[in-house]
């Protein structure tokens, strides 16, 4: 057994916290955060949450394939255009 | 000349190494099917019995995922990631290294050929 599957799944406390309170509730709005190391659990499916990109909250609605990723993969930190070139102004 | 899992047609090597020119059967795996079927790896191809084919065939079918299927299996996985819009999936999209590696240099695998632009700084001015 490796040393990461004996320690679990990484999942934000605070953050588990209020995906149960929404789910407690009933309401559904996006969950800003900044948890982007956070894994994504079972729990999470159809949670809409906000992750930090380290300059605003890109919207991410987790489906069930993603889980066991962390939701930084999907909150891109880079924008990256394009070189400077013809073809471009 | 013997026929496999339809198309592939080992040759006259051993058929330890002749198994090795099936889509995910690699030395070890080759060795494995040889054990478990007991048959002298270093046996020619050639003299291998129609019978012996068909069990190696099988237990490759049953065992191992080969050729088609594994081919499809790993475009699923790859389109997996695209499609959730993952970082990894978008570096597959985009043909660039998957796994972190640094592309200011190097990455000619993903990248491809070299695409020289004009006026660019030389290795001496990136130092």
């Amino acid at each position: 057994m490796s040393r990461s599957s004996k320690k679990g799944p990484f999942v934000d406390p605070k953050l588990f916290f209020k995906v149960q309170k929404q789910a407690e509730t009933g309401r559904s709005e996006p969950i800003k955060t900044w948890a982007r190391g956070c894994t994504i659990v079972p729990e999470f499916v159809s949670v809409v949450f906000m992750v930090h990109d380290g300059r605003k909250h890109v919207k991410v609605a987790v489906t069930e394939d993603m889980v066991g990723h962390k939701l930084g993969e999907f909150a891109p930190t880079r924008t990256f255009k394009g070189h400077s070139g013809k073809g471009k102004k | 000349m013997p026929r496999l899992m339809g198309v592939d047609i080992p040759n006259d090597k051993q058929i330890q190494y002749s198994l090795t020119y099936l889509y995910g059967i690699g030395l070890h795996s080759a060795r494995e099917v040889c054990e478990k079927l007991e048959i002298d790896p270093a046996r020619a191809a050639s003299d291998i019995h129609e019978d012996e084919l068909g069990r190696i065939a099988a237990l490759l079918e049953r065992d191992y995922t080969v050729e088609g299927p594994l081919r499809r299996q790993l475009a699923q996985n790859v389109g997996r990631l695209r499609d959730i819009r993952s970082y990894r999936g978008m570096r597959h999209r985009n043909g660039l290294p998957v796994r972190g590696q640094r592309t200011k240099t190097n990455a000619r695998t993903r990248k491809g050929p070299r695409k020289t632009v004009a006026g660019k700084k030389g290795v001496k001015d990136l130092r």
